[in-house]
């Protein structure tokens, strides 16, 4: 084959699918906007930090749930397990966990960078995009809680978004309910996965209990397959523990099914097939999982609290939210176009909350765009790795979101200079000359450096939308002088060299 | 120029070692043959094209895939497994055939035979966490890293590690270098042969021969694009056409349509479209009078004997039965697909049609 000459052309690269070369204007544009947001923050004591893009994988397994973990840019370096951060929460915690616990609380960071997830691209979904947040770590309760919520509603009212949608949720709620249920902590973790899902319509409850109790092991309690029918469990389970398993282990052998699996214990396996049959079908208790979960999203006001009461579960999710919220009126009035709405089946696709979280979102044409998120997540220190748990709270911006749902800027002109040589003799004259314009405040001088002759520095000008053009020849010096054009009039001066600057300054600023 | 004199229509990779002979039989039902001068050669030739032979290339089966993807052969056949690990969103490789109806086989979770509290995918989950709150993961051994993981993740399995073995991926869990694997299985024999299991919800890819091209090779040239369709258009024929029987039968009648209306009104024998009925030219005269029509009717196999009942029933005799090679049809469906394939997709990339700054739109 390699005797046959190239069919195929050289193809141009390609960016990679779901990311965006962020071209000018669009740069300096998201740049001042990433820079008002943060300096707001800076004003509420929030200090600037700076994680890596890249990650341990472990550092994301931990608790940020499915829906994070399957669009994951994972890889292995050199037997090193990785990732492209998802998110920077958890970044930010480990921050903390690593260098920053001897620290007096609460600490106040923001942050900025891109995170990566791989996700099916859309108008407003990319796989690199940028977030700007802020995490507030060491204070529990609803004044933090208020303080996140007052930053992230002030941020977009400072760049000029004042009509959106707060909603307002508490995971403390469904985690209530699921715990009383008794459902494993892997059963729960299934049932919160799907809750944003279902939220957005995109998953009905029907197929989500399917799915979940699927991934349960089914109705029957997953004995289909299996290599010991269901009746023996049953019987052993009248039998104290140790005698149960040992009969259990003495079976199997005469079975010859010798219980050995490597890393596994024959005592930890036949436990665990004996709890296994003890275990109730998990059918009933995703239902009602579920089906509270649709509970929440129907009810609205007061109907909310009556539903937690009828349940005997404990309203105080419910009050943390009021609280917050009615100390976020304390920072001052949201504005007439803020909607605010209370909804305790709010769930976010991080699996790292505990406590109030948030999302807010800004009609657009195409429906409703999410610009920003957050919440409470008070054991994340602990899953990763610290010896107490540490109260916190944070969220986060979509930057090219918040772009994209703020109104169009005026077009900015820039005040760009031209300053081009009218021979090659004339360029060191040239850029003293040029090197002085720049010391005027404002002014953007560029110098001719491909020193073609004034006319194609002319042609460039036009054609790039800068505003003046100074031309310096041989004559132009022995007089002490330089041509300045101005390029939307297409008039000529020829300016004394003292004066140059006050009249580039009234032709471009 | 040389160089393209000799060059065929297309270039075919077709699978060596454990595939070879599945393959080869199967393109030897779609009447093409490979001769191949010697069987040590990775080099051969296949004829039964009208566009001209085609140039084969053995390779092995995980190859093929990146030999299409770099244009280096325009076709290949391999496994629906390979293409599903390998393929990304970027590369060149269009499905040209998903189904070729051989070298059907799973690729599934398998875990020890004495893990007896383990029969689906649910007690993973458990068993990954159980070995995590210990301080171990849960290795996985497999030669599918990419369907493994996005299956298990897709799961709410997130502790595992997958690890590599080299030799028989079975005997990992024996040699203890993995937990369990994640393995092709057509019979499941090597894996009892090894006291493994396959457990409930634990089959990650149901997979089966497929032919795949180079998208941006077959667009290059139109003669590849052209033998691509003859070689679709046997591959079709041959597929619709397994299990199928033509009959033939002699029937007495007033007329072909008389004769065609008692054949239908049986429901038995629709045949494709209808029965074909055709006046037979009797060689001596019928002393009971009236005329003769000979009948043909393509029916599947598994309806042959309550076809040809029907047949009998309808008054028909001298009943032949052909298996049928080739059945086409007046486009070939596949080729249609394929062309669609191989439109350029920008009109459907969301990045293309964002309206509102011209800088976020693609250079």
């Amino acid at each position: 084959m390699s005797s046959e000459p190239a069919l195929i052309q050289a193809q141009a690269i390609q960016r990679v699918r779901g990311t965006n070369d962020v071209l000018p204007p669009a740069d300096a544009r998201l740049r001042g906007l990433e820079a008002e947001l943060r300096a707001g923050f800076e004003a509420f004591g929030y200090q600037g930090i700076q994680t890596p893009i890249i990650e341990p994988l472990e550092l994301f397994l931990r608790k940020s749930g499915e829906e994070i973990v399957a669009r994951m840019y994972a890889f292995s370096h050199w037997n090193r397990r990785l990732c492209l951060r998802p998110e920077l929460t958890a970044s930010v915690m480990r921050a903390f966990l690593g260098d920053l616990q001897g620290h007096s609380l609460p600490l106040r960071f923001h942050y900025a960078g891109p995170s990566f997830r791989y996700e099916r691209p859309s108008r407003a979904r990319f796989r690199q995009f940028t977030q700007v947040g802020v995490e507030l770590i060491g204070a529990a309760g609803p004044a933090a809680d208020a303080e996140v919520l007052h930053l992230a509603c002030r941020g977009l009212q400072d760049v000029g978004i004042n009509r959106y949608r707060l909603i307002v949720g508490h995971l403390g709620a469904v985690l209530q309910l699921l715990a009383q249920l008794g459902m494993s902590e892997h059963a729960q973790g299934l049932v919160l996965d799907r809750m944003e899902p279902i939220g957005r319509g995109r998953l009905d409850v029907d197929k989500a209990v399917a799915d979940v109790v699927g991934l349960l092991g089914g109705p029957a309690g997953g004995q289909a397959n299996g290599a010991v029918s269901s009746g023996l469990p049953d019987a052993l389970a009248s039998l104290p523990p140790e005698q149960a398993t040992a009969i259990a282990a003495d079976i199997l052998a005469r079975a010859s099914l010798p219980v050995e699996g490597g890393s596994r214990q024959a005592r930890h396996i036949i436990q665990r097939l004996l709890a296994k049959a003890n275990r109730p079908d998990p059918t009933d208790q995703v239902q009602a999982a579920f089906e509270f979960v649709g509970e929440l999203q129907r009810l609205r006001g007061f109907e909310v609290r009556t539903g937690l009461e009828r349940r005997g579960l404990s309203t105080a999710p419910l009050d943390e939210v009021e609280g917050a919220l009615s100390l976020l009126s304390a920072y001052g009035p949201l504005g007439d176009g803020v909607e605010v709405e209370v909804d305790l089946s709010l769930a976010r696709g991080l699996r790292y909350y505990t406590g109030l979280v948030f999302e807010i979102y800004v009609e657009s044409e195409e429906g409703p765009l999410q610009v920003g998120g957050g919440g409470r997540y008070n054991d994340l220190v602990r899953a990763l790795g610290g010896r107490a748990s540490v109260p916190a709270c944070g969220f986060s911006y979509g930057l090219e979101r918040v772009d994209l749902a703020r109104p169009a800027l005026d077009q900015v002109v820039q005040p760009r200079v031209l300053v081009a040589a009218v021979s090659e003799q004339d360029h060191p004259a040239a850029v003293a000359l040029a090197f002085k314009l720049r010391q005027v405040p404002g002014l953007v001088v560029e110098q001719d450096v491909r020193l073609r002759g004034p006319k194609a520095a002319l042609r460039h000008a036009d054609r790039s939308g800068i505003l003046a053009v100074v031309l310096l020849g041989q004559q132009e010096r022995d007089e002490g002088v330089a041509v300045l054009r101005d390029m939307r009039t297409r008039r000529e001066t020829r300016v004394p060299l003292d004066q140059l600057a006050g009249a580039v300054r009234a032709v471009v600023l | 120029m040389l160089a393209a004199e000799r060059r065929m229509s297309l270039r075919l990779a077709l699978p060596s070692k454990g595939m070879e002979e599945d393959t080869l039989a199967f393109l030897g039902q779609c009447g093409l043959s490979v001769d191949r001068t010697n069987p040590r050669q990775y080099r051969a030739r296949m004829r039964g094209l009208p566009s001209g032979p085609v140039e084969i290339v053995f390779q092995r089966a995980t190859d093929i895939f990146d030999e299409v993807n770099a244009a280096s052969v325009e076709l290949g056949i391999t496994g629906y497994d390979i293409v599903a690990e390998h393929r990304s969103e970027e590369d060149d490789v269009v499905l040209v055939h998903a189904e070729l109806g051989f070298q059907r086989c799973s690729l599934v979770l398998a875990v020890p035979e004495g893990w007896v509290d383990v029969s689906s995918v649910a007690d993973i989950a458990e068993v990954a966490t159980e070995l995590r709150a210990s301080g171990r993961e849960l290795r996985v051994a497999t030669k599918y890293r990419n369907l493994t993981r996005q299956f298990l993740y897709d799961r709410g399995i997130t502790y595992f590690e997958l690890v590599e073995v080299s030799g028989a991926l079975e005997a990992a869990p024996a040699l203890d270098t993995a937990d369990i694997i994640c393995d092709l299985t057509s019979s499941g024999v090597t894996l009892r042969e090894n006291r493994l299991k396959t457990i409930a919800g634990g089959t990650v890819l149901d997979s089966q021969a497929c032919l795949i091209g180079n998208r941006r090779a077959l667009l290059a040239d139109h003669t590849s694009l052209e033998a691509t369709r003859g070689l679709l258009e046997l591959i079709e024929a041959h597929l619709r056409s397994r299990h199928q029987v033509s009959l033939t039968a002699n029937m007495r009648g007033e007329s072909a349509e008389s004769v065609a209306r008692r054949v239908l009104a049986t429901g038995d024998v629709a045949g494709l479209r209808g029965p074909t009925v055709a006046p037979v030219f009797a060689k001596d005269p019928d002393p009971e009078g009236g005329a003769w029509f000979a009948l043909t009717v393509v029916v599947s196999e598994s309806g042959l004997l309550r076809a040809v009942e029907a047949l009998r029933r309808a008054g028909a005799t001298d009943v032949t039965a052909t298996a049928v090679r080739y059945v086409f049809e007046r486009d070939s469906w596949t080729f249609e697909a394929l062309k669609r394939q191989l439109q350029p997709s920008k009109a459907g990339d969301p990045l293309k049609t964002r309206t509102r700054t011209t800088a976020w739109s693609s250079s």
